[in-house]
């Protein structure tokens, strides 16, 4: 049984073999993930940018009114 | 208690829209389904308020609640539609936005290209500043899993996006280029 499971284990790392990757992730350079970093922020301060919707807006009002109507305060 | 939020938590509420927007529409894909998705998300932390303990991050805990709906949601369509894979890469794609930035769209493509469970944990940690401690507790797995699926999805991104080449290439082929006139 151990022996079959170091096999196992050989073949796995075999596998890893041909790219002569390691076992281990491979990492980025450190300027290829600034540029991924940078575009990714971006495109994300594009969005934060945007104006909520008045949707949002109104729900978060509707509710406050209900809450009031409720009336324990 | 549960449905009466008080003003300041009003504004807490309202001051995390943008950011849970972003996260939406960038693992969506999709404006409508994103506005969807957060209004749901709202609605539902509205209504379990009792669980949120006050003084813990609020930001972090929206954003596990509009992760969960997201896949539920995710789980429910790939059931009903027959080539969720495809069919949601294109949608991805051909996203319109109102200000058509070029890189943004090649960058988009190259998001929508990415397995979801890195995608999310890209924009958890790259984009929306949790650390990846938080990103793990929304996402519900470990540590070292968020580490490395945000490693991941970096070096598909590069790959996809040749920003190696862009690297290499760029000035070099232009001096090049200007040399060989």
């Amino acid at each position: 049984m151990t022996v079959e499971k170091g096999n196992k284990l050989a073949r796995a790392s075999r596998d890893n073999g041909p790219g002569g990757k390691l076992a281990t992730d491979p990492k980025l350079d450190s300027g290829s993930q600034k540029r991924i970093g940078d575009q990714l922020r971006a495109m994300y301060d594009e969005l934060m940018q945007q104006p909520v919707p008045d949707r949002f807006r109104d729900l978060l009002e509707q509710l406050d009114k209900n809450g009031q109507k409720g009336g324990s305060q | 208690m549960s449905q009466e939020p008080d003003p300041e938590l009003r504004e807490a509420l309202l001051a995390a829209v943008p950011g849970l927007r972003a996260f939406a529409i960038s693992l969506s894909g999709q404006v409508d389904r994103a506005d969807d998705l957060v209004q749901d998300t709202l609605l539902r932390a509205l209504s379990n308020l009792h669980r949120f303990e006050p003084g813990t991050n609020l930001n972090a805990w929206l954003f596990t609640i509009l992760r969960n709906l997201f896949h539920s949601e995710y789980r429910k369509r790939r059931r009903e539609v027959e080539d969720p894979d495809g069919s949601y890469a294109g949608r991805l794609r051909v996203q319109p936005e109102q200000g058509a930035h070029l890189d943004f769209e090649d960058f988009r493509s190259a998001l929508s290209q990415l397995p979801s469970d890195q995608r999310e944990a890209l924009l958890l940690v790259g984009a929306s500043g949790f650390s990846y401690e938080e990103a793990a507790n929304i996402c519900d797995c470990a540590v070292g899993t968020i580490k490395s699926r945000v490693n991941r999805a970096r070096i598909r991104l590069a790959s996809l996006l040749n920003v190696d080449d862009i690297e290499d290439l760029g000035p070099d082929s232009m001096t090049r280029a200007a040399l060989q006139g």
